[in-house]
């Protein structure tokens, strides 16, 4: 047979990639929609108390400058910022570090989730807020305002990881993360600068410091708490945290520092 | 010789949806979007793209094997066409898996390691029907040697683009951050599955340039033209694809000089294939043994 050097030499070919190429980690399963959240009463968590915490966030370190998004591969997004858009990862202003999750790492009690839904909005190409925080268990809603389209792909770790389209204005989306987990980065394929982080907690006391790095933890029953601050660029090897005592209708100082 | 052109494009624009992380830029599948051509913008271009462009490649695909089956008058051929069809369609599939799996290592080496596959199988229909291949007998000289180096050449760059595809989708192609050394030494401490793999990927490289260089010179010593070119055409692109190897890291892995070293990977194993082909159409194996272009005739 005149094919027969072509066909044992494809047959071993052919062989070498079922061996070697067939893969014996088992395959991930099919993405699926979490449990829905549990019920809970709206507004603050049923066990608020009257305490609280209250303090700055401080940045040491040299914050890498602003970099200049490349909106050319989506005409519609180039659009909506005729001036450009500016990514800064690490916003400090007057020292203090903005997007920071401030929150009671240890010592609170009761973990009532929220019935209200946090909203991740897609909004000119851009997410909205940048450290979306929510109670494992309580709804995520996933918005897409921008007349473009947008994939909504968070990567975490301990939760089940999706990816999603959202190829029309106003389309919303539900999800939700069932495990505590600090720190699931989401981003956009299709407009890779767009990047935030989601915190899952285990109790709903937590704060995110504006542009200032100021921050207030409100509703804390009296307690000793460990109160962690934890930047989604600089990561969770660099979060800082301390021990504090709250007293009912006392509002605790605690100032902390993270460095570059 | 369309299809095999066709399928090295699309490999380098494989390359391009990983190099540019547009895997899942495009979330469902076979639809896009729930759309058959959705807006082509950011990761959407890669993505999509490379989803036309392999349609194009199973079309032609399936046009090919067809036409074999009508026109041509040799089993083997026949057969080798509908496997062509058979692994296409299972690549799309492969291709479709691991968009809704979020890329699981696994499927995604196997969509890699499956495309080089398809490539070799269109360079072997290309060659079984061209004019070398049916008017050439075999000449009485001793083939085994460059015919030996030849295959040993092709298994050596199959199994260093399988190493490469591993270091890509496991996201260690910067896992050893220098070059030509690795962390300022020769040999680096192993610390990480990612270092071990990168730096298999480096000794690999280094294996496949050894194959080649003996490919050449068994090419050289066969004394035949056509083997000298291929030969040849593997040696300049082994360099190339080192040369592309080292910018990849140097460069902090940019798109461009990352995807070329994807395409020219798979440009080298079909130089190998190419050769190992010719070194056994066009040498006899043994001085003496029944020539292929007369069996031939003798099946028409």
């Amino acid at each position: 047979m005149v094919i027969n050097p072509i066909a044992r030499v494809l047959a071993g070919t052919l062989t070498l990639v079922l061996a070697a190429c067939g893969g014996s980690q088992p395959t991930a399963p099919p993405p699926t929609q979490a449990p829905a959240a549990p019920a809970a009463a709206p507004g603050a968590p049923a066990s608020a108390g009257s305490g609280s915490v209250t303090g700055k966030i401080s940045f040491e370190g040299s914050a890498p400058a602003a970099e200049k998004v490349k909106l050319s591969a989506d005409p519609k997004c180039a659009a909506m910022h005729k001036e450009g858009l500016e990514r800064q990862a690490i916003k400090v202003t007057d020292g203090g570090l903005a997007d920071v999750l401030v929150y009671v790492k240890s010592g609170a009690q009761g973990t009532e989730v929220p019935a209200e839904p946090a909203l991740l909005d897609q909004k000119g190409c851009d997410y909205s807020p940048h450290m979306l925080v929510l109670v494992a268990g309580q709804k995520l809603k996933i918005r897409n305002s921008d007349d473009t389209l947008h994939n909504i792909h968070p990567r975490p770790k301990d939760n089940q990881e999706f990816n999603i389209g959202q190829p029309r204005q106003g389309m919303e989306s539900e999800k939700s993360f069932d495990k505590p987990e600090i720190l699931i980065p989401v981003g956009c394929d299709v407009h890779p600068w767009m990047r935030a982080y989601i915190a899952v907690l285990s109790n709903p006391y937590f704060s995110v410091t504006g542009e200032d790095g100021n921050f207030t933890i409100k509703g804390l029953p009296p307690g000793e708490y460990e109160i962690e601050a934890v930047h989604g660029k600089l990561g969770k090897d660099k979060a800082a945290a301390a021990r504090i005592t709250v007293k009912a209708g006392e509002a605790a100082k605690l100032d902390l520092t993270l460095r570059g | 010789m369309l299809t095999a052109g066709a399928t090295l494009f699309l490999i380098f624009a494989g390359g391009l949806v990983t190099s540019t992380g547009s895997g899942l830029a495009v979330p469902d599948w076979p639809l896009s979007y729930g759309m058959l051509m959705p807006p082509m913008v950011g990761g959407i271009f890669f993505e999509h793209g490379h989803r036309l462009i392999a349609a194009t490649v199973g079309f032609l695909t399936l046009v090919l094997a067809l036409w074999t089956a009508r026109t041509e008058r040799r089993a083997g051929v026949r057969r080798l066409a509908w496997s062509a069809l058979g692994v296409v369609i299972a690549q799309g599939v492969l291709g479709g898996l691991t968009v809704l799996f979020l890329l699981p290592t696994s499927v995604s080496v196997s969509h890699a390691c499956l495309a080089q596959t398809f490539f070799c199988l269109t360079i072997a229909l290309a060659y079984a029907t061209s004019r070398e291949w049916l008017a050439v007998a075999p000449l009485e000289i001793d083939g085994a040697g460059v015919s030996n180096a030849a295959t040993f050449a092709t298994g050596v760059v199959f199994v260093q683009l399988l190493l490469g595809a591993l270091m890509r989708h496991l996201h260690a192609g910067l896992a050893i951050p220098d070059f030509p050394l690795a962390f300022g030494r020769l040999v680096p401490h192993f610390e990480s599955p990612g270092v071990v793999i990168h730096f298999s990927h480096r000794v690999g490289a280094v294996v496949v340039l050894l194959a080649v260089v003996r490919l050449v010179l068994s090419a050289l010593r066969s004394g035949l033209r056509p083997l000298r070119r291929t030969a040849t055409a593997a040696l300049v692109l082994v360099l190339l694809q080192v040369g592309l190897g080292a910018s990849t890291v140097l460069s902090v892995r940019a798109v461009l000089p990352t995807t070329l070293h994807v395409a020219t990977g798979a440009a080298l194993l079909g130089a190998c294939f190419f050769a190992m082909l010719r070194a056994r159409r066009l040498l006899s194996p043994v001085p003496g043994a029944p020539e292929p272009a007369a069996m031939v005739r003798a099946a028409a």
